[in-house]
Formats: structure tokens, sequence, C-alpha cells
């Protein structure tokens, strides 16, 4: 079924399949047989359960779509959207699609977008079940047929955090779903029958059927090659491509893609995929939305570790929060900003494991932070043995992402152990974090001479000797790593020793020798410089406020300073 | 330092365009080509060539349709991929190949076998690994060994053991260098004299490269331009 003719055919072909086999929840919904004029009494009681301020909401949505002003666009669904949900619809769903519908005059796409805000209203604050899992996913499908089975390119335009939040929230549901079915112990008799019939929904080909879809639709990997190397982009687009809503989709799914890659433990094929997009390009397309800059780096950082690649992990993860930390204040006005958050301190968390297991010096504003909040972990680590590693398997449970099976598990089988991916790709990793103890234990030892003779080390370390000389090994085995040299292949890299630490055997004697770091003047005059820039800045703002309020009212004045 | 080795991610000169094509484009879900695979497979096997005999990026796509399609599963091939991981100079090839895997398959009798080999590898405990190799074949001479049909085993065994003996010691007894190799003292000597290292006595001195050299350096610190630009532009405002 994955061939590869993706001809627009075979993907609808897929998607009515899946959208026609849902023979048991049609019949959910219809219920008794109601008359017309029930019916339509049923309808205007829907329609004017609806408050008025949530009806202009929608109509000037409705409007704001029709005439694509994305700006507007931009407010009403990051702003209005998010206020208007804390106050109606804190516990429960919003209003209906099907009473929506009479308010929008049946606007088809209008309703599909309307339904997408309307199930991950649920998925973000109610439970939802399997049907509405179910009717989610037939939702998704409706959209991506719009947008990839049209003639020619669709009119509809979105804001970018839009078209961010859709392909994200496309891959949490799938996630999710995965999840929900794999507990096969608690789903009832229903719920499986529906789950057997229609094991196309929420399938892993179908999803990434989706998004090399959108990948391919939108011409974005040739977008970015010819942007990259020089040539017409304009005419590498084409058609759909040099859509803005096109563009961003497109590129949008290739990091989507990294993530499915990630949660289904294929580190390799995940940063293949990033070969177009170049990391650290401060004017790059995922730059335009935080969370997917977020998301880039995270998912990034993580396969390095993963990878054994402690040093590229670090300094993927120290690059994004450093970015982090310094936009804090314009992303708390974000809706987003818990969540980019959560995810700043998951990547912290990963940062420690890293630079635990390869010790390096970081950038002094995050190394203080780590100070701050992790130097227990740290040290922990440092120590090693049984504890460590209990450190480590924490500091990973909380922030390492959802992983996946990508298949269906056996329905009939209820008693079968529920398979855990979390538990397996924890357990390898492990493998090589445990040989990677070895650094941090030795290196505080070692650091402390010149000239060591194995026997008199090895009772320090209350190991026998002949051991120790197998850790020396493991030593400098695990200090040599492969490590990003630039460019836009994130595998490659040049063979590294990435120790400060250098020691070599005679026999049964080490030899050691520490490199240093230098002071770093020109590194504390540039930070002391910035930091009196910014004071002197904001002393003259706020001088200027001031000089501006003076002779109006005073009540308005006081305002404006509180 | 050997860059050369450095990846196992850059297309090999071996690479058939058929290969390089399905790796890089969607026709690697097709399960039509898991048979090309296999192929491809079976020849790094049967090379014995070092340079050019593993493919990782091939056998992991392998390992991807079987996560997809467990009725797929070849567990002779899971075996032959891992062996081949198992004697790659990258350490990290191994792992990268069992996070593909699962609980399921690493409980088959052969690959557990494999990571215990694994196990004793990565902690240089030498030793013991030709002991679980080859101790218990006289015994139970039926049981076909985990490395069956992998060309050059030893060989590409005991090239990583050397370039771990040479990246930590400067002079080593000649009795500890046998025991690591698996090797009596007269290929020993052979060994020694292939790689260049002197023989003096039971003392073997081996070359001294970046990798086992002791000297201490002082990094100094060093200013990227975008560094300055917040002070620049701020020196142009006034």
């Amino acid at each position: 079924m994955y061939q590869e003719n993706y001809d627009d055919e075979e993907f609808v072909g897929n998607i009515d399949v899946v959208a026609d086999s849902y023979a048991n929840v049609d019949e959910i919904e219809d219920g008794a047989e109601l008359d017309d004029d029930e019916l339509l009494m049923q309808a205007q009681a829907g329609v004017q359960s609806i408050p008025e301020q949530i009806r202009n909401f929608l109509g000037h949505l409705h409007q704001n779509l029709k005439t694509a002003k994305v700006n507007d666009l931009s407010y009403n669904y990051e702003n209005q959207f998010a206020r208007l949900s804390d106050k109606y619809y804190a516990k429960s769903s919003w209003p209906e699609p099907q009473y929506v519908a009479a308010l929008v005059g049946d606007d088809g796409l209008f309703l599909i977008l309307y339904r997408e805000l309307y199930y991950r209203h649920i998925y973000s604050r109610l439970h939802p079940s399997l049907e509405t899992r179910f009717r989610s996913f037939e939702n998704y499908c409706d959209l991506f047929n719009h947008i990839l089975n049209s003639d020619g390119p669709t009119d509809l335009e979105l804001p970018n955090q839009w078209l961010w939040d859709i392909v994200d929230e496309f891959i949490y549901q799938f996630q999710s779903f995965c999840t929900h079915r794999s507990r096969v112990n608690k789903r009832s008799a229903d719920e499986i029958s529906l789950l057997k019939e229609n094991s196309q929904v929420w399938s892993t080909y179908s999803v990434l059927n989706v998004l090399y879809s959108l990948i391919q639709k939108s011409s974005i990997c040739e977008q970015l090659r010819v942007a990259q190397q020089g040539g017409d982009v304009m005419e590498a687009a084409g058609e759909f491509g040099s859509r803005p809503l096109y563009k961003m989709l497109g590129y949008f799914s290739i990091v989507g893609l990294v993530r499915v890659h990630c949660m289904l433990g294929d580190y390799t094929l995940a940063l293949q995929t990033l070969e177009n997009i170049e990391l650290g390009n401060s004017r790059a397309l995922y730059t335009r939305v935080t969370a997917c800059h977020v998301t880039v780096y995270y998912y990034v950082g993580f396969a390095y570790l993963m990878m054994g690649r402690y040093a590229d992990a670090t300094q993927t993860f120290v690059h994004i929060l450093t970015f982090v930390s310094r936009t804090r204040q314009y992303q708390q006005r974000s809706h987003q900003f818990d969540s980019a958050n959560k995810k700043a301190e998951q990547m912290y968390a990963l940062l420690v494991i890293a630079v635990s297991l390869s010790p390096v010096r970081v950038d002094e504003n995050i190394h203080t932070y780590l100070r701050e909040k992790y130097a227990d972990q740290q040290h922990k680590i440092q120590r090693g043995g049984e504890e460590a590693v209990n450190v480590i398997s924490e500091l990973y449970m909380f922030a390492c992402p959802k992983f996946i099976t990508p298949i269906a598990p056996n329905y009939d089988d209820v008693e079968a152990t529920v398979v855990e991916p979390q538990a397996y790709q924890l357990r390898i990793f492990l493998r090589e974090a445990r040989l990677q103890l070895v650094v941090p234990t030795l290196r505080s030892f070692l650091k402390l001479y010149t000239t060591m003779d194995i026997e008199r080390l090895s009772t320090f370390l209350e190991m026998d000797a002949a051991e120790l000389r197998n850790q020396l090994m493991v030593y400098k085995q695990r200090c040599r790593q492969v490590k990003w040299v630039g460019g836009p292949d994130l595998l490659s890299g040049e063979l590294v020793s990435t120790t400060d630490l250098e020691f070599a055997l005679q026999e049964d004697m080490i030899f050691i020798a520490e490199s240093r770091v230098g002071r770093r003047y020109a590194d504390w005059f540039i930070r002391n410089a910035n930091k009196v820039q910014d004071l002197v800045n904001s002393q003259e703002n706020k001088q200027k406020s001031v000089i501006a309020n003076t002779g109006k009212p005073q009540s308005e004045q006081a305002a404006v300073e509180a | 330092m050997a860059s050369a080795v450095a990846s196992s991610f850059v297309r090999l000169q071996s690479r058939p365009d058929e290969i390089h094509r399905l790796l890089t484009d969607v026709d690697r879900y097709n399960t039509q080509n898991a048979v090309l695979l296999e192929d491809y497979l079976a020849r790094q096997c049967a090379n014995p060539d070092p340079s050019n005999n593993h493919d990782l990026m091939a056998n992991l796509a392998l390992l991807k349709m079987y996560q997809f399609n467990p009725e797929m599963v070849d567990f002779d091939v899971i075996r032959r991929i891992l062996a081949k991981a198992l004697i790659s100079p990258i350490s990290s090839d191994f792992n990268l190949c069992l996070y593909l895997l699962s609980d399921e398959v690493c409980r088959d009798q052969s690959i557990s076998k494999l990571l215990v080999l694994r196990e004793y590898l990565e902690r240089a405990q030498f030793g013991d690994f030709w002991k679980e190799m080859y101790g218990n074949i006289e015994e139970d001479e039926e049981e076909a060994s985990v490395v069956d049909g992998i060309a050059g085993f030893d060989n590409g065994l005991r090239r990583l053991i050397v370039g771990e003996i040479t990246g930590t010691y400067q002079t080593i007894s000649a009795t500890h260098v046998q025991d690591m190799v698996n090797l009596d003292e007269e290929a020993v000597l052979r060994l020694a004299k292939e790689n260049g290292w002197t023989v003096n006595g039971n003392v073997i001195s081996l070359p001294v490269k970046s990798d086992n050299e002791v000297k201490g350096s002082v990094i100094s610190e060093s200013i990227a331009f975008e560094q300055l630009t917040k002070i620049l532009s701020a020196a142009n405002d006034m």
C-alpha cells in the first residue's frame, strides 16, 4: 500500500476507504428517527445555546477566513480563541459543529477548520473517546484531501502558527491513539471490535502518507535545495509550492517527520530528513514559529543523545536553551508559553545527562542555571554506580518523547503484557550511558595526578587491577565521538576527542596531562557591555514614557505607570 | 585523527545506485524491496574487506521494514546485521540497530548471545569475549556460531582491539596483547610487524600518535563575530 507512486488518485482512494468504513460510528450519531420539524427545533435550540460572544467570534473568524485576512486571523486564533476557551469552555467542548454550521451558512471548509479546533480542544482539556479519535482522524482526512487533491492550489490562507499547530496536533493525536490502542486490557469489547474493523484509521502508513504527500506537493525539498545552492526558487516551488500555505505545510511536515522517526526509534532517518534545513541559521523558516523552532532542536538534540553523540547533543540544547531564555520576556504573552517552557525544562534535563556523561564547558548562563537546579543530580551521576543510573533514568523518563509501536497489538490477547516502547528505548540508551559513566568517575581521580601506578589507583577505586586496565581503554574509547562540523548534513562529522584529560599507559604506569582553559576576558567584557547597554536602554525608555505622559490627566498617567 | 572512518552515514563507494535511491526515497517503505536489501546484506557479509563491507544505513532500512511488518521478520538476517555492527569501528552502530528492534526479538537465542558478546566487547573485557565466542565450541559442536557467514569476522574484530590498544598504551607487555587478541606468541610477533610495533623482549613499544600522546595545552577563547553584533550596533547608534 505504500508504493512509490504518490499520485493523488491513490491518496484519495486510501482516505475514502477509511472514511466509509465507520459503519458502527455513524449509527451512534443518528439515534432515533426524528421528523424534520423536531430536527429543526433541536437545531434552533442548539444554536440558541451558543453564547453571543462566541457567535460573534465565529462570525469574525468566518469572515476573515473568506477574505483571507491573515493578520486578523492570527489575532482571532492566537488570542481570542485561547481566551474564549478559558472563559466559556474550560471544562467542556466548544459548540457542536452541526450547530455552528447554521451560523456560517454550511461553509464546508470553515467547518473542517472549526472541527479541527473543536477536537483539538477536546484532546487538550477533556478525555477523547475512541469515537472522537476516529472522527478527528476523518476530519484531518477531509482537510488534507481539500489541500492535496483539488485541481489547482486552494485559496485558503492561514497564519503560520495555525499551520504549525495543525501538523503538530495531527502527530500528537496519532501518538495518543497508538498509546490508547496498545492498552488492550483497558478497552471494552465494543471498542476492540471498532479498532479491528478500522485498522486503517490512524495507521502509521496513513500518517506518513499525509506527511510525505504534503512535502511532495509543496516541492519544499527542491525549494530549500535551490535556496541553498542558488537558482530560481519560484521555478523550483511550482504552482503549489509558491503559495505560503503549501510551502509552510510542507516545511512543517519535514519537522513532523523528524518527530515521527524519533518516536519510532529511527534516529538516523530523523537526522537524514533534515538534510535540507540548515541548523543555526537565524533566518531559517523554522524561526517563524517558536514552537517549531524549539521542536526542531529538541528532536535533533535527542537523536544525537541516543546516538551517543553527547557533544553534539550538548551543543544543540545549549543553542536553543540560550535562545529560549533570551526571548522569555516576549514569549510570556504567547498562549504557547507553558508548552515551550515545559519543553525547555525537558531539554535542561537532557542537557544534564549529556554534559554529565561527556563533561564539557557550556555557556555561562546555562551553566549557572544547571548548577542552581541540577547540582544534586550532576553530583550523583559523577559519583557513578547504580544511583547514577537511577538519576539518569529519572531525567530521561521526564524528558524523552513519547515512543510508539508502529503496528496494532494483538487485540485478541488481553493477557499479553503491554509492549512498552518507552522502557525498551531507555534500556538500550542505558547500555551506552552505563559505559559512559566510566568517564566522569575516572576523570575525577586522574585529574589529581600526573603519574599514577595502576595498582595504586585500583586500590583507590576498590577495583581489580585487570578491570581497571579495561576501564581505561573504555574511557579512551568513550572520549572519541563523532562531532558535527557544520554543513547541511547533520549525520556527518569528524571523529574528535571530547576530553580535556589526556593519558597513556607505559605498561603499569599511567601518565596524565590536562588541558586548561585560559581566562575568558573577551567573553566577560562582552557580557557586561551588553548588560550596561540594556540598563541604559531601559532607563531611557522609562524617561521617554514619563516625558510623553506629562500634561495628561492624573488617572491616565497612573494607569500607564502601573 | 582517523576521519576516514568517522561516519557510518556517508555513502559507501560500493553502494549500488539502486540501493542509494531506495534509501533516500519513500521507496524504503515498499516491502517488495526487502529482497533487494537482503541481497545487499548478503554481499556485505561475503566481502572480507573492512573498508567497504558495512553499510549501516541500508541495514537499518531493512530493520525498519521488519519493524513495520513483523510477519516479514527473518531472525537470521537480524543476526547478521548485528554481527556486522559488532565489528564496525563506529561504536554506536550496534545500538542504532537495537533501537529498531524490540524485547521480543532480543529474546531470540542467537540475538541474546550477540548482546552478551557486545557487552564484553564494549567493556573491553576481550579475554571473556573470546571465551564466550569460542569457549564452548568443543562441547557443543552442533551449535552454529552466531557469527557464521560473516567473512573476515575475526580479523575485523582484531583490528578493533588493536585500535583500542594503540589508543591507550605507549608500551605494553606482549602477554597482555596475546590475551586481548587471542593469538599465540608467534602470531602476535607477526601482528607487531604488520603494525610497525617495536618488540623488545616481552615489551612492545607502540608508535606515539595523537591518541596515546600525553601533552597538556591551554585552550584560549575564540570570539565569533556574532557575539559582537550587539555592541557594534549600539556603537553605531551613538
